[in-house]
């Protein structure tokens, strides 16, 4: 599944400038330190953070997309960071254990 | 000789090991401006802590939650310790003449990200990390992402042109148990 059919599927809202590709599984963090020692590339990655250090994180690790869950607002420089990278950044007014539930069902869950 | 040259051939694949979660701690002393960082395990360094050690009057400036680790070959098992990496830092261009903006724009057009890699202070000034164990550490994040999409370089922080005028970020979780984004970072140098 690539991120252009999640967004269609899930209803995500993207919001920053990126080229579609793969994903190949979830992984869930609010710590920097936790994405940059565990996530791996072309994973999706879940939290609730918005600074715009999430991004060079996301880049370092070669994430697939950033999903903001809960409906958390992202500040304009995050965005413009993504966009410079184009690392894909995707909200959703889902809380991550609905959203999580979603991609397991679409079969992320099992990669 | 670097552990990695002793076993021959080998083309490396490294990986992720030793991993330990602490804190890095940055102290300054309001005495001669010095400023040390250095890696704890210790549960929660309390911030503004002041001490005397010497001529110097330390006080913890920042505490950022992170880790540290070491990388392995999955082929060969080589191993490289990294317990000399502060962190890495996220450069903002904030000096249009500093050496690592300069390389920043080289190597944009080539989607090849820089990142800038930090020993622990003041140690590192005297004693930076070895360029060898920059390009391992490069390689580890290449080996690990679609390099047809982007790469990442790994340079080293005596490429910035005045510490004590960057603005870059480290990719530490400094102030990241907040669900509010802060209200910019002070400048740590």
């Amino acid at each position: 599944m690539t991120t252009k059919d999640l967004i269609e599927k899930i209803e995500l809202k993207p919001l920053s400038k990126f080229e579609g590709r793969e994903i190949n599984g979830v992984f869930i963090s609010d710590m920097l330190s936790d994405v940059m020692a565990k996530a791996k590339s072309g994973n999706l990655w879940l939290t609730v953070q918005t600074h715009k250090s999430i991004v060079p994180a996301a880049n370092l690790v070669d994430v697939s997309a950033i999903i903001i869950t809960s409906g958390k607002q992202v500040p304009p420089e995050t965005i413009e960071l993504a966009n410079k990278y184009s690392i894909a950044i995707l909200s959703t007014d889902l809380p991550i254990f609905e959203l999580v539930g979603k991609l397991y069902g679409l079969g992320l869950g099992s990669k | 000789m670097p552990e990695c040259q002793s076993y021959g051939s080998c083309g490396h694949q490294w990986g992720m090991t030793n991993i330990q979660f602490g804190f890095v701690v940055f102290e300054k002393c309001f005495h001669c401006n010095g400023l040390r960082t250095y890696f704890t395990k210790e549960d929660t360094p309390i911030l503004g802590d002041k001490y005397r050690e010497g001529d110097h009057f330390w006080s913890r400036v920042e505490n950022a939650q992170s880790f540290r680790f070491d990388l392995k070959c999955n082929q060969c098992n080589a191993l490289e310790k990294f317990e000399d990496l502060m962190g890495l830092l996220h450069c903002t261009g904030c000096l249009p003449d500093c050496e690592v903006e300069i390389l920043q724009k080289k190597y944009e057009g080539k989607r090849t990200w820089i990142l800038v890699a930090f020993g622990f202070l003041p140690q590192a000034k005297e004693k930076p990390i070895p360029p060898y164990k920059l390009d391992i550490l490069t390689d580890y994040f290449n080996q690990r992402r679609d390099t047809s999409r982007s790469r990442i370089k790994i340079v080293p922080f005596n490429l910035i042109k005045d510490l004590s005028l960057c603005k870059g970020d480290f990719i530490h979780d400094v102030e990241m148990l907040s669900l509010e984004p802060p209200q910019g970072r002070k400048p740590v140098f």
